[in-house]
């Protein structure tokens, strides 16, 4: 119960923070969006925690409801980087292209 | 037919224009393209009189051949090689290299470390890195060559105008061997000697080419 205030908390943090960023017009619509629908969703997996382990052990896992919701923010994170490592990708082609003709222009 | 001699230049202020002098008797134009040294390759180079251009950015030797092979075909190359600035290659083997695109019997030449020419390779290289290259190239893209690193070639224009080096990095090499197969030159290997100063790519640099071949693959 203590850790799942905890968990609350820390959400409740983040979410506040999200909203002033929005406020401060530090992040555009889509990000705030995405972000929104990032931590309600961490707000609900903790609140309905019981309801999860539950829903988890139906579907035949061994776990409780927690580990399964590491697995997936740890599966989720790999994602990111990944997608992140092309997007650096994409734009280091891009600069590549932009200092070719620069250098070929003079 | 005028031969264009395309060097890609880093840090290189030492052996940059002892590497030109040595290759003037053997082709028309010298291209020098410096990769943002943090040397003074640039002056060096220039005081030679070659054809000089200088990256703004540092982003590695692949990107620096793209720029050196554009512009040797812009300015009217007829054949291009690709020749290290370190002094690793050496300058006599060139002659053999054109021959046989000069005699219209091949679009690519590749020099090759292991066709009986002696050249002091590190075992490490020699042993294990190389033939599973070998054995990658075979497997994955039914290349056969002795040599599956060499970044010593020469071009026919037509091969060169065909050319897409999309890695920056050290995975050029691999790239313009799958990229000369697929695009059906007739390539022919030609042994050649390097002479080692400090040995190159380690193990991991190995696998950061096969690395950086994926991700270019993904995003393209």
């Amino acid at each position: 119960m203590l850790q799942q205030i905890l968990a609350l908390i820390v959400i409740l943090f983040f979410l506040i923070r999200l909203f002033r960023q929005k406020k401060k017009k530090q992040i555009t619509g889509n990000e705030f969006l995405l972000w929104l629908i990032f931590w309600v969703l961490a707000l609900g997996a903790i609140i309905f925690l019981k309801q999860i382990d539950t829903f988890v052990a139906w579907l035949g896992f061994s776990g409780t409801a927690i580990n399964i919701l590491v697995y997936i923010a740890v599966l989720a994170l790999i994602y990111q980087v990944f997608r992140m490592r092309l997007n650096i990708a994409k734009m280091e082609k891009n600069i590549s292209t932009l200092n070719q003709a620069l250098t070929l222009k003079k | 037919m005028k031969i264009t001699c395309v060097i890609p230049a880093y840090n290189e202020e030492k052996s940059i224009a002892l590497v030109i002098e040595k290759l003037r008797p053997y082709v028309d134009e010298i291209i020098v393209v410096d990769d943002a040294s943090g040397d003074e390759t640039s002056l060096r180079a220039a005081q030679t009189g070659v054809v000089l251009v200088r990256h703004i950015i540092n982003r590695g030797q692949g990107a620096a051949l793209r720029t050196g092979t554009q512009l040797a075909l812009a300015r009217g190359a007829d054949i291009i090689i690709h020749f290290d600035a370190d002094d690793q290659f050496q300058v006599e083997d060139i002659p053999e290299m054109l021959a046989p695109l000069q005699a219209g019997r091949a679009d690519a030449v590749l020099g090759s470390r292991f066709l009986g020419k002696a050249s002091n390779l590190p075992k490490m290289k020699k042993n294990i890195i190389m033939p599973l290259a070998r054995f990658t190239n075979r497997v994955f893209f039914n290349i056969r060559l002795s040599d599956p690193q060499s970044g010593f070639r020469a071009l026919s224009r037509e091969s060169a105008q065909a050319l897409k080096i999309e890695n920056d990095g050290m995975a050029h090499c691999s790239e313009i061997i799958y990229q000369l197969f697929k695009n059906k030159n007739r390539v022919e290997e030609v042994p050649i000697t390097v002479v080692y100063h400090e040995f190159g790519q380690n193990f991991s640099g190995g696998f950061k080419v096969i690395r950086d071949i994926l991700i270019q693959k993904l995003i393209n």
